[in-house]
């Protein structure tokens, strides 16, 4: 690595904001793509009490990714986009599957699934990167995500999905409150709340799926929960944490795009997952709700009466 | 058919080593695991697992040496810095816990994923040993770790049996009966981080994080008891990682990886086909319930 500020890191910055190289702006608007993607799908994860799954559906996309290669016999990323897609849905389904068993613990539950799909995944990795084909896959980038080797293409992709995804949240916004923070008023009041349940996991495993390859599987879900979390402590009201939380996740990619054009050596994701974490940390301490924030005030239990919140009631009135 | 089985013996030492060196990581991890599934933190695994990659870093970043006690003592360090990170975010009113193990986790994986690719060139830190381990050429340096550690921590699970098992069933009665709830929880969380690093050379991150939740879930299919849990813990971290070493060698590849799976068929027979808590004999009880009533 170049010493952390030097003249070259000066030139490349200078040279970023340039915009000559088709790969760094690839890198910057996919990285901003996913960002605002995960964060929005991932607010509801994070509400639901089920932040976590998304780390499982990001480690068991690996098996369909390798599966399609196996299938197709190329690194098609159509191909390779759709088999992790269905085993990323697939882990869904089974986490809910095992989870409704009385018998094992939802933690439990994603533990058991997100290894179990990732063991089968270095599997067919590893058979795959012993057989001759290896030397074209280059299956590995998508542990750790190369958004530089995004294409215009894929990019496209990448947007339009995002796009689809946040308008499709906006469209069902109400459903979608209602069934988070109150499944019992929801169904009576009409929502069907188990369909609202599996778009919500269709969401997701498209959101996991679009953003492995500008993230990676590992930290795909960082990007669903910490921009969620750090704009609650913005916020209580949910249709403004869903922006604020677009904007830490945009802002994120971007930053991390940034940084890891600098500094050779630096992937973007992780980079994006650091700034995230500032992110973060900048709320935590100076949100209003967050610990200096709460200093100055002195209600702030979280449904007080009165007070326009993100509970049911404000969810379903007008 | 029994060639298959006797044959891989006589390549080479590595076979002998794999097996000591898959069973040593997983009987500890199998141990903890059970204790960490009753307490509900079986996704503190994942988080402790992932967090002993910057442990091991940050160590050889300190002190420029990758020698056994100072990976151990740089991943228990880390390791309980992340644990007090994840308890004192999930206290805030707006942070839930599994929120909180996904923010604190990620975050310092990332970090040690960033050190390694840009400061540690000359470390021989192989980011993909790390993740996925390499069993069948694990180093005597691996190897002694994990000969000292495993039974370090199943003497100490022994030793604090008692405070383990009822801080996890009851902490209210552990509190009113004087165990110090707190220390235990740290200890066990000290002792997750260390066994997670003495295992990954064997085993690498993904599969110590298999081999904590993996038998304990299947465990509490088969037992009720939490003697015969950790018993049958072990037996189906014994048995998927001696079948692993096999379907590894047959199919040739990764070994952790087939580790795993083996592990995850195991748990599926025992989600479906368990005596008392298995899906079928659920719906076998429901359907004589049926019958009765009706007849």
């Amino acid at each position: 690595m170049q010493s952390l500020f030097s003249q070259q890191v000066a030139d490349r910055a200078a040279e970023f904001f340039t915009f000559q190289y088709d790969f760094a702006i690839n890198a910057l608007m996919s990285s901003m793509f996913v960002g605002a993607v995960c964060a929005v799908v991932g607010a509801f994860l994070v509400l639901r009490g089920m932040s976590l799954l998304g780390d499982a559906t990001g480690h068991a996309t690996l098996p369909g990714v390798c599966a399609a290669f196996v299938f197709v016999g190329a690194k098609e990323t159509g191909a390779l986009l759709t088999g992790a897609l269905v085993s990323a849905f697939v882990a869904a389904l089974l986490v809910g599957l095992i989870s409704r068993s009385n018998r094992s613990r939802p933690d439990a539950a994603i533990g058991v699934i997100l290894s179990v799909f990732f063991g089968i995944g270095i599997v067919m990795l590893s058979y795959i990167q012993n057989s001759p084909t290896a030397a074209q896959s280059g299956l590995q980038s998508f542990l750790f995500g190369n958004a530089a080797g995004v294409s215009r293409e894929q990019l496209y992709v990448l947007g339009g999905i995002s796009a689809a995804l946040i308008a499709g949240v906006a469209v069902f916004f109400r459903p979608l409150a209602v069934a988070t923070f109150d499944p019992v008023f929801a169904r009576s009041i009409g929502v069907p709340t188990r369909a609202v349940h599996y778009g919500l996991l269709g969401a997701l495993s498209l959101a996991v799926v679009v953003s492995i390859q500008a993230v990676g599987v590992v930290l795909v879900s960082a990007m669903l929960i910490i921009p969620p979390s750090a704009a609650l402590f913005l916020t209580k009201r949910l249709p403004r944490a869903l922006v604020f939380a677009g904007f830490i996740g945009v802002a994120s990619g971007a930053l991390g795009a940034f940084v890891s054009y600098l500094w050779e050596g630096v992937a973007t994701g992780p980079a994006m997952v650091i700034v995230a974490g500032l992110f973060f940390a900048l709320a935590f301490v100076f949100g209003s709700r967050g610990v200096l924030g709460r200093l100055f005030t002195k209600n702030d239990a979280l449904s007080t009466p009165g007070e326009s919140q993100a509970t049911p009631a404000t969810a379903s009135a007008e | 058919m029994l060639d298959l089985l006797i044959e891989p013996w006589s390549w080479g030492d590595w076979m002998w080593r794999g097996m000591l060196a898959s069973t040593l990581a997983a009987i500890p991890l199998a141990v903890l695991g059970v204790f960490l599934y009753l307490r509900r933190m079986s996704l503190l695994a994942d988080a402790l697992a992932h967090v002993a990659l910057p442990g091991i870093v940050v160590a050889f970043l300190l002190t420029g040496s990758l020698d056994g006690p100072v990976m151990l003592a740089g991943a228990a360090a880390v390791g309980l810095l992340s644990a007090f990170a994840i308890e004192g975010l999930a206290k805030r009113p707006n942070v839930r816990s599994d929120a909180a193990i996904g923010i604190v986790f990620t975050v310092f994986f990332a970090a040690g994923v960033i050190l390694l690719s840009t400061t540690v060139h000359d470390a021989h830190i192989d980011t993909s040993c790390v993740l996925f381990g390499n069993v069948l050429a694990i180093s005597d340096r691996a190897l002694w770790m994990l000969g000292a550690v495993a039974p370090a921590v199943v003497l100490l699970v022994a030793v604090f049996y008692r405070w383990l098992s009822v801080s996890s069933f009851d902490p209210t009665l552990a509190t009113s009966i004087g165990v110090p709830v707190t220390l235990v929880h740290y200890g066990l969380m000290t002792a997750v981080s260390v066994t997670t690093v003495a295992s990954f050379e064997a085993v690498g991150a993904i599969l110590a994080i298999a081999m904590m939740v993996v038998p304990a879930a299947t465990a509490h299919l088969l037992a009720d008891r939490l003697p015969t849990m950790l018993l049958a813990a072990v037996g189906h971290a014994l048995v998927s990682s001696v079948v692993g070493m096999y379907v590894s060698i047959w199919v040739n590849a990764s070994t952790a990886g087939a580790i795993v799976v083996v592990g995850g068929v195991l748990y599926a027979l025992a989600f479906l086909f368990a005596p008392r808590h298995g899906l079928v004999a659920k719906l076998i009880r429901r359907h004589t319930r049926d019958v009765v009533l009706q007849g």
